[in-house]
C-alpha cells in the first residue's frame, strides 16, 4: 500500500520532477519535464490550451497510465512504482471526468456501489453509504433511474458521488464541467467546492474557465507539455 | 447489489447472445448425456442379463468385432471338469439387421443349458427341444419387430416360426430373439462353433478360487479369456471401444463448446473496452475484472450445462423408445452421468473465459477510458 507520510513530506501531497510522458514510441510527446507540488488540502486548477498534456497530466497522478521519464511521488512514494496501482485508485484518488464515464446498464445508486467493491463494505453498508452520497449530490430521488434517464448536470452529479465512494484524499477533476451548459456548470461546481472545503479533500481541476480557475488556490498554467513560470507574461 | 449481480447483468443485458451461446454449450453438454448414457447403460443393461441368468464366469475369444470370434464348441467339456465348476452352457451370439431392426441380439443357447432357466413365456411355448426350428423372442424385440407367435422371422436366409413371447427380466434378454444352438449353428454356418461359455460356480466359491479358476481355463485356451462376470464390461473389447467412441464424440462436443463459449466472451469483452476502463478507472484489481469475466463464462457454462442435461435426458428418453435402441439397451440416466456433465459444462465454461479474463485485465485503463 502507501507509505505513511514522513515528517520531511508531511504536507506534500504530490510531487513530480522533470515528469515526462511519450506517446506512440516518441512521436508525441504530452508531457515534456513538468515540476511541481501539490499540498494538502489545496484546490490547485490546471490551465492551458487544448492538448498541452492536462489529462495526461491527472492520468499519471491517479496511476492510469505511466510516465516514460521522470519521477513522480504521492505522500513521498513513487506513483509508478506503487506495488497495488488499483488500490491507490481505488481508497486514494477520486475521479472526475468531462465524459462522466457511468455504467450504462447500472442504475444511479448501483453506480455509486461500483468502487466500494473494493472496500470492505457489507451489501447493505454499500447501499446506504451510496444512498448518503447521493443525498450529498441531491440526487436521492433518483436512485432507480439509469443514466440515459438523467441530464449531464446530474450524470456528472452521480460521478462525483461515485468518486467519493471510498472516501479519498484527492479529487482529480478533468474538465468536469466541459460537458454541461453553463447553469448545469455553475450547480456542478458549486458542489465541487462544498466537497473541497467541507471534506477537506485536495483538489486538482482542469479547466478552461477562467471564472473556476481564478477560485482556485493556485492556477499551475500548462503549455506544450510544460508548466508555464508563474512570474512569465500572461498570453 | 452484489459482485454476482454485476455477473448477471452483462449476460441478461443481451439476451440473444447468451441464448444462442447456451442453446450451443447444451447441445453440446446434451450429446455427452445421450453418448455416454447410452454407452454406461448398455455396460449396465449386459451386468444385469449376466446376473439375472445366474452367469458366474463368461469364457470368450480375445478378438473379435461386435461379438467375439467363434471357437470349438468342444470347449465346454474341458471346462466342465474343473474345480468349483457347477454347470457350463455354451452359445452363440450374434447381432444382427433382422427385418426393421438394425441390430438385435440373437442368442442361440445349448438346449437343456441353465441359460434357459429364468426364462418365462407369456404368450405361446418354448422350442420342443434342440433341433426345432423354432424361435423365442423376447417382449420388447416382440414390440419392435412387431411379431406373435405364429408369425415367422427372417434370420439370415431362412424363415423361422416365432412360437413363443418371454420375458427374461433383463432388457438384454427381452430385447433378444433366443432359440436352440444347433439351430443358430446351422442357419448362420457356425457348425460346431460357440462364441461364449458360460459358467456357474458352486454356491460358497471365494473369490480367489473364483480367480484360480479363470487362470487355469487360460490354460487350457490360450488365446481366449475367461472373465468374472462383473469384470465382463470392464474388459470387453466392445465395451471399450463404446466408451471411447462416446467420449471422444463427446469430447468434440466440448471443444466446439468451448471456442463457442470463448468467442461470445471474447466478444462481450472487447465490446465491454470502456467499461472495463471505467472498472479500473475507479479502483477495481485486475483480479476482481478477471474473476468478473470467469464467473460470467463459468454461469454461462452452468446454465448451458443444466439446460443440456435436461435436453440429453430427453433426447435419452425418446431414443429409448425408438426401434433401433428399443430393447438392445437401457440408457443410463444415472445422478452420476448428469453431474459429471454438468461439471463438464462448468469447466468448458471456465476455461473458456480464462483468455478472455486475462485479456480484458490486461487493458491500460487510459486507453480503455479514450475508446
Ligand atoms: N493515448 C494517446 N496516444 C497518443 N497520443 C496521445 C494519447 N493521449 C494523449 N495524446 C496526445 O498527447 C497530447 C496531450 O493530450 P492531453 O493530455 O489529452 O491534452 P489536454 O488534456 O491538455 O487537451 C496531445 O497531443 C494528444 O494528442
Ligand atoms: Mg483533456
Amino acid at each position: 500500500m502507501i507509505a505513511p507520510p514522513t515528517s520531511q513530506t508531511g504536507d506534500i501531497v504530490f510531487e513530480a520532477r522533470q515528469l515526462a510522458k511519450e506517446f506512440d514510441g516518441g512521436q508525441v510527446a504530452a508531457l515534456r519535464g513538468v515540476d511541481f507540488q501539490i499540498r494538502e488540502h489545496e484546490f490547485v486548477a490546471i490551465v492551458g490550451p487544448s492538448g498541452c498534456g492536462k489529462s495526461t497530466l491527472l492520468q499519471m497522478l491517479g496511476s492510469l497510465d505511466h510516465p516514460t521519464s521522470g519521477s513522480l511521488t504521492y505522500r513521498g512514494a513513487s506513483i509508478p512504482g506503487m506495488p497495488d496501482p488499483s488500490a491507490y485508485r481505488a481508497h486514494h484518488i477520486g475521479f472526475v471526468f468531462q465524459a462522466f464515464h457511468l455504467l450504462p446498464t447500472f442504475n444511479v445508486v448501483e453506480n455509486v456501489q461500483i468502487p466500494m467493491f473494493e472496500g470492505g463494505l457489507s451489501r447493505t453498508q454499500r447501499r446506504e453509504r451510496a444512498v448518503d452520497l447521493l443525498k450529498s449530490v441531491g440526487l436521492d430521488h433518483r436512485l432507480g433511474h439509469f443514466p440515459s434517464q438523467l441530464s449531464g448536470g446530474e450524470r456528472q452529479r452521480v460521478a462525483i458521488a461515485r468518486s467519493l465512494a471510498n472516501r479519498p484524499s484527492v479529487l482529480l477533476a478533468d474538465e468536469p464541467t466541459g460537458n454541461l451548459d453553463s447553469e448545469n456548470a455553475v450547480h456542478v461546481m458549486e458542489l465541487i467546492l462544498k466537497l473541497h472545503r467541507e471534506l477537506g479533500m485536495t483538489l486538482i481541476l482542469v479547466t478552461h474557465d477562467p471564472s473556476i480557475a481564478a477560485q482556485a488556490s493556485r492556477t499551475i498554467r500548462m503549455k506544450d507539455g510544460r508548466v508555464v513560470p508563474a512570474d512569465s507574461p500572461h498570453p | 447489489m452484489t459482485f454476482f449481480t454485476i455477473v448477471v447483468r452483462s449476460l441478461v443485458r443481451r439476451p440473444v447472445r447468451t441464448g444462442l451461446t447456451l442453446v450451443g454449450i447444451s447441445i453440446g453438454i446434451a450429446a455427452v448425456v445421450a453418448l455416454v448414457g447410452m454407452a454406461w447403460g448398455y455396460e449396465k443393461s449386459i451386468v444385469r442379463q449376466l446376473d439375472v441368468i445366474g452367469i458366474d464366469v463368461v469364457v470368450s475369444n480375445m478378438s473379435g468385432g461386435l461379438m467375439p470370434k467363434v471357437f470349438d464348441e468342444s470347449l465346454e467339456e474341458k471346462i466342465a471338469p474343473l474345480p468349483k465348476v457347477a454347470a457350463t452352457t455354451s452359445v452363440l451370439m450374434q447381432m444382427l439387421s433382422i427385418e426393421d431392426a438394425p441390430m438385435m441380439m440373437i442368442s442361440g443357447r445349448e438346449w437343456g443349458g441353465f441359460t434357459w432357466d429364468k426364462i418365462s413365456v407369456i404368450e405361446g411355448r418354448l422350442p420342443h427341444n434342440a433341433t426345432e426350428r423354432a424361435v423365442v423372442i423376447g417382449r420388447l424385440a416382440a414390440e419392435v419387430l412387431k411379431k406373435k407367435p405364429g408369425d415367422t422371422v427372417q434370420i439370415e436366409a431362412d424363415e423361422l416360426p416365432v412360437v413363443g413371447i418371454i420375458d427374461g427380466q433383463a432388457v438384454v434378454e427381452n430385447g433378444a430373439i433366443i432359440l436352440s444352438l444347433n439351430v443358430l449353428q446351422e442357419i448362420t454356418l457356425n457348425e460346431g462353433k460357440v462364441n461364449f461359455v458360460d459358467i456357474r460356480v458352486t454356491p460358497g466359491t471365494t473369490k480367489q478360487e473364483v480367480t484360480a479358476l479363470c487362470d487355469s481355463i487360460k490354460e487350457i485356451f490360450p488365446e481366449g479369456r475367461a472373465m468374472v462376470a462383473s469384470e465382463v464390461v470392464g474388459t470387453s473389447q466392445g465395451f471399450r471401444v463404446a466408451r471411447a467412441m462416446s467420449w471422444s464424440t463427446s469430447l468434440l462436443a466440448i471443444i466446439v463448446g468451448v471456442l463457442g463459449v470463448m468467442n461470445t466472451m471474447l466478444m462481450t469483452v472487447f465490446e465491454r473496452t470502456h467499461e472495463i476502463g471505467i472498472l479500473l478507472a475507479v479502483g477495481w484489481k485486475r483480479r476482481r475484472i478477471m474473476l468478473m469475466v470467469l464467473l460470467e463464462s463459468a454461469l454461462l457454462g452452468l446454465l448451458g450445462g443444466v439446460l443440456g442435461v435436461a435436453l440429453g435426458a430427453l433426447g435419452l428418453k425418446i431414443l429409448e423408445t425408438t426401434p433401433a435402441i428399443r430393447g438392445l439397451l437401457e440408457p443410463d440416466l444415472s445422478p452420476r452421468l448428469l453431474l459429471i456433465s454438468i461439471a463438464i459444462a462448468v469447466v468448458v465454461g471456465v476455461i473458456s473465459g480464462l483468455y478472455p479474463g486475462w485479456r480484458s485485465s490486461r487493458l491500460s485503463p487510459s486507453l480503455a477510458l479514450h475508446g
